[in-house]
């Protein structure tokens, strides 16, 4: 990855951080008013605590982006990792403290895969143990992204933690994850170039079997775990297909995931906060009424996630889609369509069933702060697509 | 100067954003109507410079220091787009002013929305580079997706939106692989590179087609236009007759310039022109919903479209871009009455209306006007487009379109017929309409007759347009000029056709008969023997109306149009993905239930197989 591209990284994980804490504290604010601060979401009830460590996971994902050397990057990236943990444990209850612990015991293990897999890269073990190194760094960084068959604990997270915690681990840590993933592309070509059939065959199954998970979920909060699932495939596609349209379809399409994210994550939170009840297919109907903006920013992430224009997610898809039909032709653009397909069909579900439709007639209420900071990234994301180059010119 | 009249309506649709808090509903209409207005005079400054260089006037913007960049390319195809976009849209526009008065909220979205839908068109129209087209042509999507579902706490709206979505982006992949795969041989996004013809083969015009199909309205992808009725009237006008539906014609129109086509992508265009011909009309007989009855219509008209533009040569291809633009300006005018007849009754069911034609008389003008053009009825553009569409099919001996065009033509006449009877002069039904019912505003019916008037305008002078579409439109797609635009007409290869002075004729005729009729004493009604097609009328049944034939062509064309429908297919496609999504899920469940183990097992595997290979 260029060093051009750390910049709108950075201010990424920046943007994405401020739009969740201002959702966090404007719906804090206003469960204060309503009920004196009655425990409700982990972040209204451990404030501190999660402020602290929300904190702390911008600053370790933006010191491991603008780290020079590579063990400061994995140690910062761990931190982030792990404080991303603290996030969950602090906000998820009793009773769904295995999702927790789940997401600890695989993090662990990510991280001395990839530890062991950097050890033994340096090691010299490339030209006589390829595969073991080429296997580390799949099982590490297939754990770290949440990748097909190693996503397990995305989906229980999702489910358990609030979804502004969510934000903070699939829009920050797994995106600067990814960005010490395409430096390895860099640094260690062969690791993609001569594994390419293992890593497009997880990219595949993780494109395909994330977007069909996606689509057989009811609660809103595991289908964009799913659907989390889902780009990642899309972004190991680039990052096997590496310089040009590959990265820079990494580096676009990992902001776009990045913001939508964020957005579909934060529209839920505003509605569940409303709501008192999580957001599930089978029983919310016609929140666009009660929640304009919320809907607003769950459409809006939603049109990024596919790749629709004139937002950002199709400056990064359509380079995406030239570097899977360059690398694999016409079967791989295939897939890849066919998953976007099936993206279109659980975002248009969810879409037509929680949020359009007949409202429930009592009201709804929006913090102010959280409303502009979903604004101002639906503007940013349709700006940012309509002009695309402003964006690929750092690549 | 290319991009004015697109930097003109993406500046409206800012300003609606900026300025829709402070105005009136109705300033938010005006302010886009000027919007539109305005892009429109833009269009016609740039005319003469597309008649100076028929090839087209090529500009490529940068901003200086950035890798933004955008190349457009206006040639007299995309300006009869641009045009018919922002003529129509200026219309329709100045119509919604007071249609959308009444509406408690949403209408700087409505109006920020149906600039964008018009701005996507005219971006559409003039781009080359194809990943911008690409774009533009969700962009038009996208509009149409939001207005469709303006009214998203109703549920047939919001249903009907999600429809149009499914059934317009999904094959609209189609066309970015077709994109890709052309940028794959040539290295250039732009359809003017002088590589694309070599490059432009079977496979990406059948991409290319599949997504025009749906946009178009083209059997089998056409079942999401009569869910589409559930926007407002304005919408409905616009994607009919500007906007949507033509962004597939101007698609398939455009697939000339990248190369030329083999005889059998004439073949299959053409065959599947006929059958939506056929699926449309028939399956308009059997409604009783004015407007679904005309978006019906839309399907067959666009079959007619197509099928010109399939036929391949010269005069099949200004006979199609002709009926477009005829198009354009009477479906325009058929919505913007059946939106009239909305507004003033509060309902489109054809068996709850009737009498109209005393209470409000421009509105049923306007729609004889119309109707008399979809049907062919001389002095009108829909005589002009019909005779050249028969023209280019005998000319290249396609016998079979004329058979069916011309079947289609009478199926054609038949619906409209009864609309018109049900609508206008059929009795008041029997529970009586409300003494408020009356002539639309008029704002509305200005809107409505300048499109009314572009029907007869160009039925009895087509040369302005047929001289846009045959000296600048043809060239770029590789034809010679093919017909002859005289003072007097339009000359075809095959019959000539002097329009100007045929119409001449026929308007002195119909004067004469007028004038003589109206000096005489009106006729006292008298019992007349009527040939009914061999169906028995009831006892002490003394006259016959068109609702008689109807009721026949119903019953016997019902079972066929719902033959012809496959809604049933595309449901069964859905469950069967959602079927196999279910037994993903629960292969997964293994993961879920013992994810440590399940995770050690993978990552075994994984290693088992990495050393294999």
């Amino acid at each position: 990855m260029s060093d051009g591209a750390r910049f709108p990284l950075v201010v990424t994980f920046l943007v994405v951080a401020a739009a969740a804490a201002l959702c966090a504290r404007g719906l804090q604010r206003s469960r204060d008013q309503e009920e004196g601060g009655r425990r409700e979401c982990g972040y209204a009830a451990t404030p501190y605590r999660w402020w602290i460590l929300a904190a702390a996971v911008a600053a370790a994902a933006v010191g491991a982006t603008l780290a020079p050397a590579a063990w400061q990057r994995t140690v910062l990236l761990d931190a982030a990792a792990l404080a991303s943990f603290g996030m969950v444990w602090s906000d998820t209850a009793t009773r769904d403290r295995w999702a927790a612990r789940l997401f600890l015991q695989l993090l662990v293990l990510s991280i001395v895969a990839v530890a062991a897999g950097e050890y033994a890269l340096s090691a010299g073990a490339a030209v006589r143990r390829g595969w073991l190194v080429v296997g580390l760094f799949a099982l590490g960084y297939g754990l770290k992204l949440a990748l097909v068959p190693f996503y397990v604990w995305l989906p229980a997270v999702a489910a358990a933690a609030s979804p502004l915690t969510t934000v903070f681990i699939v829009s920050v840590v797994d995106i600067a994850a990814l960005g010490e993933l395409a430096r390895l592309r860099s640094d260690a070509s062969w690791v993609f170039a001569d594994f390419r059939a293992a890593w497009l065959a997880m990219a595949g199954l993780s494109m395909l079997g994330g977007s069909l998970l996606a689509l057989a979920q009811r609660d809103v909060k595991r289908m964009l775990a799913f659907s989390t699932i889902d780009d990642m495939g899309y972004l190991l596609v680039g990052i096997v297909a590496g310089p040009g349209a590959g990265l820079a379809g990494v580096v676009a399409g990992g902001i776009a995931h990045s913001l939508s994210k964020m957005l579909l994550f934060g529209g839920v939170a505003l509605a569940e906060a409303g709501l008192r009840q999580p957001v599930s297919l089978d029983d919310t109907r016609g929140l666009a009424a009660r929640f304009p903006i919320s809907s607003a920013a769950f459409v809006a992430g939603a049109l990024v996630a596919i790749g629709m224009p004139p937002t950002l997610g199709f400056a990064g898809r359509s380079q995406l889609y030239l570097a899977g039909f360059a690398l694999g032709g016409p079967w791989l653009l295939g897939a890849m369509m066919t998953a976007t397909a099936l993206a279109v069909l659980y975002y248009a579900r969810a879409i037509h069933r929680v949020w359009l439709g007949v409202p429930d007639p009592r009201p709804g209420v929006e913090p102010r702060a959280a409303g502009v900071s979903l604004v101002v990234l639906i503007a940013a994301v349709v700006a940012l697509g309509a002009i695309p180059g402003l964006l690929l010119a750092f690549v | 100067m290319v991009m004015l009249p697109i930097a003109v309506l993406f500046a409206g649709v800012v300003a609606q954003l900026a300025l829709g808090g402070a105005l009136s509903r109705a300033a938010k209409g005006w302010l886009a109507f000027a919007t539109c207005l305005a892009a429109f005079g833009g269009a016609l400054f740039l005319v003469p410079a597309v008649f100076g260089a028929p090839a087209g006037v090529e500009r490529t913007f940068r901003v200086a220091g950035t890798p933004v960049a955008a190349a457009y390319r206006l040639d007299g195809l995309g300006l009869l787009f641009l045009l018919m976009a922002t003529g129509i849209g200026s219309a329709i526009l100045l119509y919604s002013v007071r249609y959308m008065e009444r509406e408690p909220r949403g209408t700087t979205r409505f109006y920020a929305l149906m600039l964008a839908f018009v701005g996507g068109l005219s971006n559409l129209a003039c781009a080359a580079d194809l990943l911008m087209l690409y774009a533009s042509w969700e962009v038009v999507g996208l509009c149409s997706y939001f207005l469709v579902g303006f009214w998203y706490t109703d549920e047939a709206a919001s249903r009907g939106a999600r429809k149009v979505l499914l059934m317009t982006h999904l094959p609209g992949y189609a066309l970015l692989a077709g994109i890709l795969a052309l940028h794959a041989r040539t290295g250039s996004f732009l359809w003017t590179d002088p590589a694309v013809p070599a490059a432009f083969g079977t496979g990406v015009f059948l991409l290319m087609l599949s997504a025009a199909m749906a946009k178009s309205v083209i059997f089998p992808l056409h079942t999401w236009i009569p869910e589409a009725m559930q926007a407002p009237t304005p919408v409905s006008a616009l994607l009919h007759s500007a906007c949507y539906v033509k962004a597939g014609v101007y698609l398939i129109a455009r697939l000339y310039s990248l190369g030329p086509w083999h005889p059998s992508w004439n073949t299959l265009v053409v065959t599947l022109g006929c059958i939506t011909m056929v699926a449309g009309a028939l399956a308009a007989l059997v409604q009783t919903d004015l407007k679904r009855l005309l978006a019906y219509s839309t399907i067959s008209q666009l079959g007619h479209i197509v099928t010109a533009l399939g036929l391949g040569t010269g005069i099949g291809v200004a006979a199609g871009l002709f009926y477009c633009a005829s198009h354009g300006f009477f479906k325009a005018t058929l919505f913007l009455c059946a939106g009239a007849v909305q507004h003033a009754t509060g309902t489109r069911d054809l068996r709850q209306l009737g009498g109209l034609a005393a209470r409000m008389p421009w509105t049923t003008m306007a729609w004889l006007v119309a109707s008399s053009a979809i049907v062919g009825v001389p002095l009108t553009n829909g005589f002009v487009a019909k005779w050249m569409l028969f023209g280019a099919a005998l000319d290249g001996a396609w016998i079979p379109v004329v058979v069916v065009a011309w079947l289609v033509s009478v199926f054609t006449a038949f619906y409209m017929v009864r609309a018109t009877v049900a609508v206008f002069y059929a009795p008041e039904p029997a529970a009586g309409m409300s003494r408020a019912v009356h002539e639309a505003p008029l704002s509305m019916r200005v809107g409505t007759w300048s499109l009314a008037l572009g029907c007869l305008v160009f039925g009895v002078a087509p040369q302005p347009l047929l001289s846009l579409v045959g000296r600048t439109a043809l060239v770029p797609l590789g034809f010679a000029e093919p017909v002859r635009v005289s003072w007097f007409g339009v000359q075809l290869p095959v019959g000539q056709v002097q329009v100007t002075a045929g119409a001449l004729v026929v308007a002195a005729v119909a004067l004469a008969a007028v004038t003589l009729y109206a000096l005489r004493r009106r006729p006292e009604p008298a019992r007349v023997l009527v040939f009914t097609g061999g169906d028995p009328i009831a006892a002490g049944d003394a006259t016959v109306n068109a609702s008689d034939f109807s009721a026949i062509a119903e019953a016997a064309f019902a079972p066929v149009s719902a033959a012809l429908d496959p809604d049933p297919l595309y449901r069964a496609g859905v469950r069967g993905v959602e079927r196999a999504a279910l037994a993903v899920q629960r292969t997964a469940a293994v993961f879920a239930e013992q994810p440590l183990e399940a995770t050690l097992i993978a990552a075994a595997v994984l290693f088992g197989v990495l050393w294999l290979v």
